[in-house]
């Protein structure tokens, strides 16, 4: 059993958990992530883990309310326990001195990135973060982000001082200044529509693009094949070769964005990101 | 079901004549196929206790011990089932147990057929003794009688020793040198011990409870069982030699499924047998929403695959509420290398088999769901130098055929998140570990077995490997006359 030490919520619907997993928090890394069970009869779900503390051994993980495992989780708080915790899954995300990376966020990935910024500005990259939300209110982790990004762009749906209607013209904004202040790299954690548009607008200039994947996973160990997804011609999984692939390589992102979404449904999945128009809705 | 003759004469006692031979092997009595198709429980319900008196009188007592040398882990066959026809369930459990530590898993799983039961004397005749059924009469009995009895158990060695995956080979090394002695850690990755048992094979074939039981059987020992931990992971190989332990023992199995690398695999509704057993078995999709993991199948299933796994697959399928069921394979009937008692099951179950078929393609109906499978006529080569006939393309044979669900059973190869991590550590192209007859690997203090080695083989074999390799290590454990032992370089 793993105790929850700490629950947070953070804007509606979006919750901070705090967990006693010290073996986990010891060799946590960037972008890496876990896969927990409530109780006996619960599904295997997984989630990035969006912070540690190696000394108090905890690992920390943000979620949105939307299906019955992670209304279930909301519920929880401290002197609850979950029934099993594993991770930490999947490679950590490169990390290195890359100039000038623009980030894009949303869901939780506005928090799930926060280990990454960490780590990117500790080897001295600036950062512009380019956040997502539908509206204000769903903003949250303001203070960390706005610390950790050298600049910060807010695309919640209103035009305004530092904000516009959508990530992607945020982006197309910074791409086309690309020549006078180049980018040097794009990652994105945040619906697989933006990331794959993301991908498409970066691909001409060759901008190395990382993103986020999130298939349906059921043991996180590379043992089921769910989240398998083409790379390069080559059949990658995941859980155990991402969960971050370079954008340019994914291949196939119909198939990948239709299989995400077999069992949502289903009220499987923790589908933070739920697009608009996507046909398999 | 043959009829239960006089009771009377199931009371004298079996050395009063000679035997005479009876070749009415009995069957063992089964949910009609009808029921069995829309439920998950046990599809055979195993002899009752007449029926495994009159099955263990058949037995010859052959002096020549034909079925034990058929028998992988070479348990003393002749000895249990004398002492069923003595009425000496007890005894025969203990003869049992000498060998085995697994009889109710073996007794329902077991390839008999191929095994000792093809040695048996009586398969001359064409009705060998029906040893598996009689080993599962016992383990049964057994498990009727509540708690466990326990083996003498040796004084503490002071030595540690990590096991490393809990299926069957990995707890039959827990309970073999935690019973000499020494202190197990076992480590697990998934939230359940079992291995392949809870995970791939299906309750109407192995009731789980008979699992969970041999797991607490293994614990009772002492064996210090952590879950939800992945070696290669949360501890690397080298971490667990270097820290506390004295000897590892690696059963990971075979966990990582193969794909066909055809056009379409990737489509929605394709699953690997894998995915598709591992939300069925392990997370009990049957029972959803009781249990929060649904899994999705539709009307038309293909199952690609010839093995034990395609059959638990379609069989699965059948019950999962699919209206028809396909077994598409590319040798015939006679190269299938699932057990045959399964491929009957799923017959009459209503399964359908496809034989000299291989998919080319699997086809979208435009939203990304597999809607249909392009499959090519195959003919079998003659034999090769190896005796093997090679299945090849009919050129021009293609055809389609509608599906809505694929189930890809191709069978698997090793995770290699522990050899990924471990340099040292000898594997071959096939990515199974290298190790020789007693399960020692090319690393220092590091046996390994089951799967992981053999590269996916049969439940009985993964025993056998690890009861090798727990007397090895034995060895190597009592002779290390220091405490603490070097530890290897340092390989990070
Ligand atoms: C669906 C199916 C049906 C089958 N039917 C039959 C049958 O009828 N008869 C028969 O004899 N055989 C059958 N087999 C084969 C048989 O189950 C296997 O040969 C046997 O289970 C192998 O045992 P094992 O202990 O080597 O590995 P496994 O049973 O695979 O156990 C390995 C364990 O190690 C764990 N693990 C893996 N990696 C790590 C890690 N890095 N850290 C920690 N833990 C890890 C896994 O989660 C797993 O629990 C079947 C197999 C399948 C899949
Ligand atoms: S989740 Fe099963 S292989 Fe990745």
């Amino acid at each position: 059993m793993f105790s929850i030490v700490k629950h947070q919520e953070l804007a509606p619907k979006v919750h901070r958990l705090s967990v006693q997993a010290p073996v986990i928090a010891e060799k946590a890394k960037p972008g890496q992530f876990v896969i927990l069970i409530t109780d006996d009869k619960g599904e295997r779900v997984p989630f990035t883990i969006s912070g540690w503390d190696r000394e108090a051994g905890t690992v920390d993980f943000v979620f949105i309310e939307v299906g019955a495992t992670t209304r279930k989780l909301a519920t929880l708080g401290p002197g609850d326990q979950l029934a099993h915790f594993v991770g930490p899954l999947g490679l950590p995300a490169k990390i290195d001195h890359y100039g000038h990376v623009v980030t894009l966020l949303s869901g939780y990935g506005l928090a799930a990135m926060v280990p990454i910024l960490r780590a990117l500005k500790e080897q001295d990259n600036r950062i512009t973060s380019i956040l997502q939300a539908p509206d204000q209110e769903r903003l949250f982790e303001m203070e960390t982000l706005t610390e950790l990004s050298d600049e910060l762009v807010l695309a919640v749906g209103t035009r305004g001082e530092h904000m516009t209607e959508s990530a992607t013209m945020a982006l197309r904004q910074l791409l086309g200044n690309h020549r006078r202040v180049p980018v040097d790299r794009v990652i994105a954690m945040c619906s697989i529509c933006l990331m794959r548009v993301a991908s498409e607008m970066t691909r001409p200039l060759a901008i190395k693009t990382l993103v986020h994947l999130t298939p349906v996973m059921v043991d996180g160990t590379g043992m089921c094949g769910a989240c398998r997804l083409s790379v390069k011609g080559a059949n990658r999984f995941a859980c155990v070769h991402g969960p971050e692939f370079d954008g340019h390589e994914v291949e196939g992102w119909d198939v990948l964005m239709a299989r995400r979404c077999t069992y949502a449904d289903e009220s499987i999945l923790q589908q933070g990101f739920q697009c608009r128009g996507c046909s398999q809705w | 079901m043959s009829e239960i003759k006089d009771p009377k004469a199931l009371e004298q006692p079996a050395k009063a004549k000679k035997p005479k031979i009876n070749l009415n092997r009995l069957e063992m009595p089964k949910q009609e196929p009808a029921d069995r198709r829309r439920n998950f429980n046990e599809v055979a319900t195993g002899y009752t206790y007449e029926m495994a008196m009159e099955e263990a009188h058949r037995c010859l007592q052959c002096k020549k011990r034909n079925c034990q040398d058929g028998c992988p882990v070479n348990i003393d066959i002749p000895d249990f089932i004398h002492a069923l026809q003595q009425g000496d369930i007890k005894e025969a459990s203990r003869v049992l147990k000498t060998k085995t530590s697994l009889p109710g898993v073996c007794g329902r799983v077991c390839p008999q057929e191929v095994q000792c039961e093809k040695h048996c004397t009586l398969n001359k005749k064409g009705a060998p003794i029906a040893i598996g059924r009689l080993e599962r009469f016992i383990a049964d009995w057994e498990r009727s009688q509540g708690g466990f009895t326990l083996p003498e158990m040796a004084p503490s060695s002071g030595k540690k020793v990590a096991v490393v995956g809990s299926g069957p080979s990995g707890l039959t090394v827990a309970s073999d040198l935690a019973i000499r002695g020494h202190q197990v850690v076992q480590f697990e990755a998934l939230h359940v011990a079992g291995g392949v048992l809870v995970y791939g094979i299906p309750e109407f074939r192995l009731p789980k409870a008979i699992v969970r039981r041999e797991v607490e059987y293994v614990k009772t020992l002492g064996v210090d069982l952590r879950l939800d931990t992945v070696i290669g992971i949360n501890y690397s190989l080298d971490e667990l030699l270097n820290g506390e332990f004295h000897a590892v023992y690696l059963a990971t199995g075979a966990g990582l499924p193969k794909f066909l690398n055809i056009p379409g695999e990737n489509l929605n509704m394709v699953y690997s047998a894998n995915e598709f057993l591992t939300r069925t078995n392990l997370m009990k999709a049957y029972l959803y929403p009781e249990y929060a993991t649904p899994v999705k199948i539709g009307k038309r299933v293909a199952v690609i695959g010839g093995g034990n796994v395609a059959m638990d697959s379609a069989r699965c399928s059948v019950r999962l509420g699919a209206q028809e069921v396909c077994v598409i394979y590319r040798r015939t009937r006679a190269e299938m290398p699932a057990r045959l008692e399964e491929v009957e099951n799923a017959e009459e179950e209503g399964v359908k088999f496809y034989f000299l078929c291989n998919p080319t393609a699997l086809l979208s109906d435009g939203r990304t769901n597999v809607s249909a499978m392009e499959l090519v006529r195959m003919r079998l080569t003659e034999p090769d130098e190896s005796g093997r006939r090679r299945p090849v393309p009919i050129p021009g044979s293609e055809t389609i055929m509608d599906f809505d669900t694929v189930v890809v059973s191709l069978g698997t190869s090793p995770n290699p998140l522990i050899s990924s991590t471990t340099p040292d550590l000898e594997v071959t192209r096939r990515g199974t570990v290298v190790a020789d007859e007693h399960g020692k690997t090319s690393k220092a203090r590091v046996w390994a077995g089951g799967d992981l080695v053999s590269g996916g083989a049969t439940v009985i074999s993964a025993m056998g490997e690890g009861r090798r390799a727990a007397a090895a290590m034995h060895e190597f454990l009592s002779n290390g006359r220091k405490k603490i032992i070097p530890p290897s370089p340092a390989t990070e």
